[in-house]
């Protein structure tokens, strides 16, 4: 999965990244962050369009810049540089509604071979986390860096 | 490594910039978060990686 993806920016910790979306649109920035949760080593990946005027950040925007392949590239590539950092820690991720959770899961199953390469992945349903496969409906996602030491 | 090498890494090469700091403590995407953390309560781990919680 050698895909184009946007050049990254990120502050020192690995936790915030940004990036600026480029199409017919114009330029959006957009954020994302890993947030620490309540269980330990277990991050929320988000992410949303930044408002240049307010600064406000929106996860619902609908962007249609022509660019999601290369949105989601670079949103999968920040979970490679956020897991360098923390090699042991879980990455939680779902859509903001139901029909982008669908989205991630149509890109998630496009790639889902190379993906499981380098991380164990989860599907969430009915209420139990079991392994993901192809073909199933999930509220959510998770993903552990497996135990490789480096990756090219 | 020239830099044909290095954008074919699948973890990308990432410019520090200081200006995002700000958003490090902030809140953002908080209604996101409520939600993971109460789905975690119910559902926690996958069953062979369950942790201990941090915080109440």
């Amino acid at each position: 999965m050698q895909l184009d993806r946007y050049q990254l920016k990120a502050e020192e910790s690995l936790t915030v990244f940004e990036f600026t979306s480029n199409g017919p649109k114009g330029q959006i920035p957009k954020l994302i962050k890993f947030s620490e949760t309540n269980l330990k080593d277990l991050y929320n990946l988000a992410f949303g369009d930044k408002d240049l005027t307010t600064g406000d950040l929106n996860d619902l925007a609908i962007s249609n810049n022509g660019d999601s392949e290369k949105v989601l590239a670079t949103v999968v590539s920040t979970v490679y540089a956020f897991s360098d950092k923390y090699p042991n820690s879980f990455i939680y991720a779902t859509g903001s509604t139901k029909a982008r959770t669908r989205l991630y899961r149509m890109g998630i199953t496009k790639y889902l071979n190379e993906i499981t390469r380098d991380f164990d992945l989860y599907g969430l349903r009915s209420d139990e986390w079991e392994i993901f496969e192809k073909g199933i409906e999930y509220e959510a996602f998770l993903a552990k860096r497996k135990n490789s030491n480096f990756i090219l | 490594m020239n830099i044909e090498e290095l954008n074919k890494r699948k973890t990308p090469v990432v410019v520090i910039d200081d200006s995002l700091e700000k958003y490090k403590d902030l809140p953002l995407f908080q209604e996101k978060v409520d939600k993971a953390n109460e789905m975690l309560r119910t559902v926690g781990l996958p069953k062979a990686n369950k942790k201990k919680t941090r915080r109440a």
